[in-house]
């Protein structure tokens, strides 16, 4: 599956403008450079937000799939950019987060490193700041959650820990907003010097440790006499650390030593890079390098973070008290019992399912009905009114606004509401802290096929939109085990085809039960279809993880944060604007040239009768054999862009090739009915019939991504073949799932 | 209207059209027998193929120090002798080898290729293991037709992408680029001391079936064991404080190092059989645990000394979350059967 080796690239090479330019950092009217490091669940972000506030941008680290947030702020005469590292553990370079984050701090060289600090969870996190202290001095930390702290009983005594440390500790609690200012303050000093931290490095290393060191220190002092963090350096390359061993190699590490410095030698490795021949120091460097790893003791790593934690351990029990004071834990506990039990556990996710969903179908109505009233029936006709002054051709007039607008306007109609409260809903779930028990709870599930618990995470999100599960998927270490959730992520109904599936159960199974139930049937009808659509992934992963994605587990750890209360008008506010721009964008880049295809195809004739229906002609042997017909599978070529305009191309074309006359506003315009049972009589008239009904249900769940989703996975895997399959299997599946079904109800009904 | 005037195809027609188009898919396409893998398999093999194979055979021969002939590459390389003669000769008019009286040898350059070809060959092993997952029993099989397609320049960068690793995934050392390979170390189970501890440091893949077996006992490279007893048709062991036993074939492929008792405790217990609301405290991670993998459980804090409490278990039973230096972080049972502790007496209440 994978077969060609990585190529290296050369990072840091030069100047520290370069390095910048290459990490993805662009010159700009900024002064001073800070790195916001920390564990994951930390508030990271929140602190991120605090201090840049809306002058923020985010995009990905240049060369990976690593999300990065970048923006400034000023303070005092000086504009400070921040940039959001991800969160990691620790600086080894085990996952692409920590090699983003310990290349940035390594080559970056920001000029202060503010590392956020899960007060409640001290010991933990003191491994990165001890580790981030042995690479730079110019160290912030933010001590934050005291407010958490506070609530679990939990006293941090941050002057303290200023001592133990070394470098200037900010106690704060960043959702509130204390801590934010005394951070800049503290920032812009220790950048302009008027604070100079001293850390206190971890001096002993257990003795296996510095003998190692011992052995490789003359031979790096022979390479690059100078060097700041010789040791940190030492122990990396005794640790393989692949960076910076090509840092050595190609003197790239010449770039870690500070312009300005005391060696004389800086300036000569940085033009005329650095001689690695045979006999030189830094081939001696690697030779004793070889020699002294050989040597090691197998267990030299376990050895060195049990050394790193017992420091730890020290400072913490220096700075910390606990058992102050018992409030509200036991909520969390009880909560997650509740969460998390054997019999409570699975129904309440269910439940919390359904209740999003109906929350999302029902509040997205009224708004639906408005935008669609407001930019088809009202804003359509002055479209056309406008064309017609302008003494523009009735084709153009058709393509632009019948075509183009109509198709755009649809996406958007029935899009945007339901997605801006979908996402919402998820945030506020997510900040509250129940994904990761979602995640917990059905692990097992997606172990037994062979892939990994996060992929339940992705696969909630891709019930908003399959896109944005494909980029959720990040989360997922193992490039096998996301390429699983990649391909896999379509079987999650997104909001795009809610329509279509209410609507066909609404007029097919609705019907058979009283009116006032009806509206439960259709959110049943969607939930049901939803849970078949989990059954698929499951079953598709199962086969991928035995055939073409065979490989064996990889490490499933996931951090359980405490219960948060959300912050409920941030997450509508900044969620509400980040869809609606992606829907916006959506409709216009995806759905407008659909829309003008659409258009063309229905209005062009060749030989009598139009493109569209010669085509339903061709293909209504295909959709018959399997259940449907010519119109739903035509109708689904030309809305590969968008789910949305499914229903009404159908409408347009049943109409259209079925030659009824004073149905919708005209020839090859899409168009939808107000009323339930009249669309249904029309679509029976032209043969539709239950199976018909029951297949586009299937097929809806099972066909190939939209065009959004195929291009983002794209750009997430960069590979045309798994974009294919991603793109292929989904059809195939479909279609021959359709085709059984079609068969054994023939069977059984004739 | 058109639609119903179609004729509907006859179902039974249907089905069985598609079992068969079905049938005659599995044939050329499954993984593995199908015709399409299979032709692929034969084009792997090219003469170079052939000549690379043949090189490694006679080094690792060599490394072995027992004697080499056309009739022992031909049955290594699963090939007729005539074909086997064909290679030999080949081998000898690039100066790679010397033929003398009953024996095949390296010249210095066939010696040096044959190095890098191992090299290549471990490293895939190392790169398939730690970064794509694939099955241990895999390992091998893949990287001996991978070992043929890289430049020397992919090779340096493929060990480089991995930190340049010293061992391969059996224990076996990684050549460096200029040849290196460290001094021999460790010696086979069979040969230690009743009740010495030791770590096992090779494991030999080759036959599958033992492998499998040493694989089952939870055996591999880094395991910390005890020789408990040895008898002409059975070796007891203690293995990470679980007892098992071997047949003296399989014991025979272990190479082992001496290793103190204090570093070895015996007396342990795995994370896995705790309950929620129970306590243990670390000892170490098994050997089994390596790699990346190893590096983020050590990370969260999972190191000799530090105290883990059994916080919940999920709606499913797996995986348990943990509280761990403050965090509550969730793993599975097969995880934290890799992580070895002593039980603490008391509970605390829950």
């Amino acid at each position: 599956m994978i077969a060609s080796p990585p190529a290296a690239n050369c990072r840091g090479c030069g100047s520290r403008e370069e390095s910048l330019v290459q990490l993805g950092v662009a010159p700009g009217n900024w002064d001073i450079l800070v790195a916001l490091a920390g564990n994951p669940n930390t508030g990271k972000s929140t602190v991120f937000n605090a201090l840049t506030g809306l002058r923020q941008h985010t995009g990905n680290w240049p060369g990976k799939t690593v999300t990065r947030a970048e923006g400034t702020f000023k303070h005092d005469g000086h504009t400070v950019k921040v940039v959001d590292l991800p969160g990691t553990y620790s600086l080894q370079a085990g996952s692409t987060d920590e090699e983003v984050a310990r290349d940035f701090l390594l080559f970056g060289q920001p000029d202060v490193t503010v590392i956020v600090v899960d007060a409640t969870r001290l010991e933990r996190n003191l491994n990165l700041t001890l580790q981030v202290l042995e690479v730079t001095d110019r160290v912030v930390v933010l001590l934050n959650l005291m407010d958490e702290a506070r609530r679990h009983g939990i006293g941090v005594d941050p002057k303290a820990l200023e001592r133990e440390l070394g470098v200037p500790v900010i106690p704060a609690a960043a959702r509130q907003g204390t801590g934010v200012p005394e951070l800049r303050k503290a920032i812009v000093a220790v950048a302009t010097g008027a604070i100079q931290p001293r850390p206190r490095r971890m001096s002993e290393h257990p003795p296996e440790v510095e003998q190692a060191i011992g052995e490789v220190l003359p031979a790096i002092a022979a390479a690059y006499p100078g060097l700041p963090n010789a040791r940190w350096v030492a122990l990396r390359l005794l640790n393989a650390d692949d960076r910076v061993l090509q840092a050595v190699r190609s003197g790239e590490l010449a770039a870690l030593v500070p312009t300005g410095a005391e060696a004389p030698t800086a300036a000569v490795w940085a033009t005329a890079g650095v001689d690695s021949g045979e006999g030189s120091p830094v081939a001696t460097l690697l030779d004793a390098l070889v020699d002294s790893r050989w040597r090691l003791s197998p267990d030299f790593h376990d050895q060195l973070t049990a050394g790193a934690f017992a420091e730890a351990e020290r400072i913490t029990a220096a700075v910390q008290v606990t058992g102050l004071r018992r409030v509200r834990v036991d909520l969390d506990k009880q909560l997650d019992r509740l969460l998390t039990s054997r019999w409570t556990g699975f129904p309440l996710m269910i439940l919390l399912l359904a209740l999003v969903f109906w929350i999302t179908i029902a509040g997205a109505n009224v708004p639906s009905a408005m935008l669609a009233t407001l930019l088809i029936d009202n804003f359509h006709p002055v479209l056309q009114g406008f064309g017609a002054t302008l003494g523009m051709p009735q084709w153009l007039n058709g393509l632009l606004f019948d075509g183009m607008y109509l198709a755009t306007a649809w996406v958007i109609a029935v899009m945007l509401p339901p997605m801006a409260i979908f996402f919402p809903l998820f945030t506020l779930l997510e900040d509250f802290g129940y994904l990761p028990r979602v995640a917990f709870n059905m692990d097992r599930m997606f172990q037994r096929v062979g892939a990994h618990g996060k992929q339940a995470l992705t696969m909630c999100m891709g019930f908003g939109c399959n896109a944005a599960g494909v980029v959720a998927t990040r989360v997922i270490d193992s490039p096998r085990e996301r390429l699983v959730a990649i391909i896999t992520n379509n079987f999650s109904l997104c909001n795009g085809r809610w329509p279509t599936q209410i609507l066909i159960a609404s007029i097919f199974l609705g019907t058979l039960v009283p009116a006032h139930l009806a509206g439960i049937v259709s959110a049943a009808a969607v939930v049901g279809i939803a849970l078949l659509g989990v059954l698929f992934m499951l079953g598709v992963s199962w086969v991928l993880t035995r055939t073409v994605l065979k490989g064996e587990a990889t490490t499933f750890s996931l951090e359980l944060p405490p219960y948060r209360p959300p912050r409920f008008w941030q997450t509508m506010y900044t969620s509400l604007i980040d869809r609606t721009l992606i829907v916006l964008w959506r409709a216009v880049v995806f759905a407008l040239p659909a829309g003008a295809v659409i258009w063309l195809i229905s209005n062009i004739q060749v030989g009598g009768s139009s493109i569209a229906a010669h085509a339903v002609e061709w293909l209504n042997p295909l959709g018959i054999l399997i259940g449907l017909n010519g119109v739903i599978l035509l109708a689904y070529v030309v809305a590969i862009p968008a789910n949305e305009i499914v229903i009404p191309t159908i409408l347009m074309l049943t109409v259209l090739v079925g030659g009824v006359a004073g149905v919708g506003p005209g020839d090859g315009v899409m168009f939808e009915l107000d009323s339930v049972p009249a669309i249904g009589t029309l679509l029976r008239e032209h043969g539709w019939t239950t199976l018909v009904g029951v297949n586009l249900m299937l097929f809806s769940l099972l066909h190939n991504p939209c065009s959004t989703t195929i291009y983002t996975i794209y750009k997430e895997t960069r590979s045309v073949r798994w974009t294919s399959v991603a793109t292929l299997m989904p059809v195939a599946l479909g279609l021959v799932v359709c085709f059984l079904v079609a068969q054994v109800w023939r069977l059984l009904g004739a | 209207m058109p639609e119903i005037a179609l004729a509907v195809p006859n179902p039974l027609t249907a089905l069985a059209l598609f079992a068969g188009a079905a049938v005659v898919l599995a044939l050329l396409a499954w993984p593995g027998w199908g015709l399409i893998a299979r032709l692929r398999r034969a084009g792997d093999l090219s003469e170079r193929v052939r000549l690379e194979d043949g090189l490694k055979h006679l080094y690792t021969l060599e490394a072995a120090a027992m004697p080499s002939s056309v009739d022992s590459l031909a049955g290594a390389l699963g090939a007729s002798r005539s074909r086997a003669v064909s290679i030999v000769r080949r081998l000898e008019e690039t100066d790679l080898i010397r033929l003398e009286t009953d024996n095949i040898v390296l010249t210095d350059e066939g010696r040096a290729y044959a190095l890098r070809i191992v090299r290549t060959h471990r490293l895939w092993e190392r790169y398939l293991a730690d970064r794509t997952g694939t099955a241990p029993l895999e390992w091998h099989a893949q990287a001996e037709r991978l070992e043929h397609g890289l430049s020397e320049d992919q090779v340096e960068n493929l060990a480089a992408s991995m930190g340049y690793p010293l061992y391969d995934p059996h224990g076996d050392p990684i050549p460096t680029a200029a040849g290196v390979l460290p001094p021999a170390r460790g010696i086979s189970l069979t040969a230690l001391e009743v009740g010495q501890s030791a770590r096992v440091i090779h494991v030999e893949d080759e036959p599958e079936e033992l492998y499998r077996t040493i694989r089952r006992a939870g055996i591999h490279p880094g395991t910390l064991l005890r020789l408990e007893a040895l008898e002409p048709t059975r070796v007891h062991l203690t293995v990470e404080g679980q007892p098992h036993v071997l047949e003296p074939l399989a014991a025979r492929n272990l190479t082992v190092e001496r290793v103190p008792a204090s570093a070895a405790e015996m007396g342990v217990a795995r994370l896995d059989s705790l309950h929620p609301g129970e306590e243990g405290v670390v000892v170490r991670l098994a050997g089994a645990v390596q790699g990346a993998q190893r590096r983020r459980l050590l990370d969260l804090g999972v190191v000799p000394g530090t105290v883990i409490r059994v916080e919940l278990s999920s709606a499913s039973g797996d995986p348990m979350a943990y509280r761990i230096r403050g965090a509550v972080i969730a793993l599975r049972r097969a995880q934290a059967d890799d992580i070895l502790i002593r039980r603490q007496a008391h509970t605390e209440a829950a």
